[in-house]
């Protein structure tokens, strides 16, 4: 991008040119994915992605124009589409009202995004909005009956965990789970009461530490662990399960 | 559970038994040491032992061995692409709302 010729380097863009110390954002920018966009009608800020980068930190959101919002909005926030999309499939569980919610997430981003703090974490940020955004309205929509019955749940699923480990043979074990589709993956994920599940997708998935999820799922550190491992010790249980009902009894036998 | 196990499950608290209100079964003690350890939750000094412990204690390398199986599927399995149109409708749908805060601040 910095050969391009930029004829339009006017005040303005001076003016916006700070030296960027903090490369936090810069070096998450420069390996995303860049997203086809529809044409953006301010080339002369595109002709100057390279400097903008190194601006994420320091834009001053105060003065900068809505073409210009819009434009950082879209160079960085807009590469994160297809994760919020995933995670918003594991928490709508169908396509469509995922897509509505994801839409939903976005346009709330967006009308905050001078809220945003430069230079933080704008994928936890934008991971907030979209847990919110789903809490606020398909959650209550939805209203699963299984939120109801979470301790019982956990205990079972416990019970099963922990019977699980103390089995042996678990190579056998690890073979199959290794090989199950992807459709059991999901519809154990889905068993998981919600708060449990949540945590762990962010976690295991997503790569979010403990305080990005507290951050995201507005609960202390302390909550984070706790559901972490109650929702991992339910999948486990649960994929087990899918695995044994595939046949590992029968490597088992074999073995 | 055999004597065998519940002998096993005894050598285990001893080695990684650091108390988490969590889950206090042995089982869960353990488990909870491997998901701070997958997690990058843990010191470097927390880190040396529990990989040092991993070497040794096959039961424990086997539940880790385990859990990382099972992150490796389950991300796997999560990744998604979205529909074709969505980022499109998104843009879209922000140029509405530019277009709209243009007219307030005219």
């Amino acid at each position: 991008m910095n050969n391009l010729p930029n004829p339009a380097a006017d005040g303005n863009q001076r003016a916006r040119s700070v030296v960027a110390q903090d490369m936090t954002i810069t070096a998450e920018a420069a390996t995303g994915t860049r997203v086809d966009s529809p044409v953006m009608e301010d080339r002369e800020v595109t002709a100057e992605d390279a400097e903008d980068r190194e601006d994420s930190a320091h834009v001053d959101v105060a003065t900068e124009t809505d073409a210009q919002r819009r434009l950082r909005f879209e160079r960085d926030a807009m590469q994160y589409v297809d994760q919020l999309y995933s995670a918003a499939l594991r928490m709508t569980r169908n396509p469509q009202d995922a897509e509505d919610l994801v839409q939903e997430a976005y346009t709330k981003a967006y009308s905050a995004f001078h809220q945003y703090r430069p230079g933080t974490n704008l994928k936890a940020w934008l991971y907030r909005i979209l847990t919110n955004t789903y809490i606020n309205i398909y959650r209550k929509r939805q209203r699963q009956p299984q939120q109801a019955n979470t301790e019982q749940v956990e205990d079972w699923q416990m019970a099963q965990a922990a019977e699980h480990t103390s089995t042996g043979l678990r190579s056998a074990e690890a073979e199959a789970l290794d090989h199950l589709p992807d459709s059991d993956i999901k519809d154990a994920l889905q068993q998981i009461p919600e708060e449990f599940r949540l945590a762990v997708y962010f976690s295991d998935v997503e790569g979010f530490a403990y305080k990005e999820i507290a951050q995201i799922l507005d609960i202390p550190i302390g909550t984070v662990m706790s559901r972490l491992h109650r929702g991992r010790k339910l999948l486990r249980g649960l994929l087990t399960d899918y695995a044994r009902e595939r046949g590992f009894r029968k490597q088992e036998a074999d073995a | 559970m055999t004597e065998q196990d519940m002998s096993a499950g005894t050598a285990d608290e001893r080695c990684c038994g650091a108390p988490e209100d969590t889950d206090s079964t042995e089982a869960g003690v353990r488990l909870e040491r491997i998901y701070h350890y997958l997690d990058g939750a843990l010191s470097r000094s927390e880190i040396d032992e529990v990989r040092s412990h991993l070497e040794a204690c096959p039961d424990c390398a086997e539940d880790y061995d385990l859990e990382c199986i099972i992150r490796t599927v389950v991300r796997r399995s999560c990744v998604e692409r979205a529909p074709d149109g969505l980022k499109v409708t998104i843009m879209e749908r922000i140029s509405a709302i530019r277009v709209e805060a243009g007219h307030r601040t005219d």
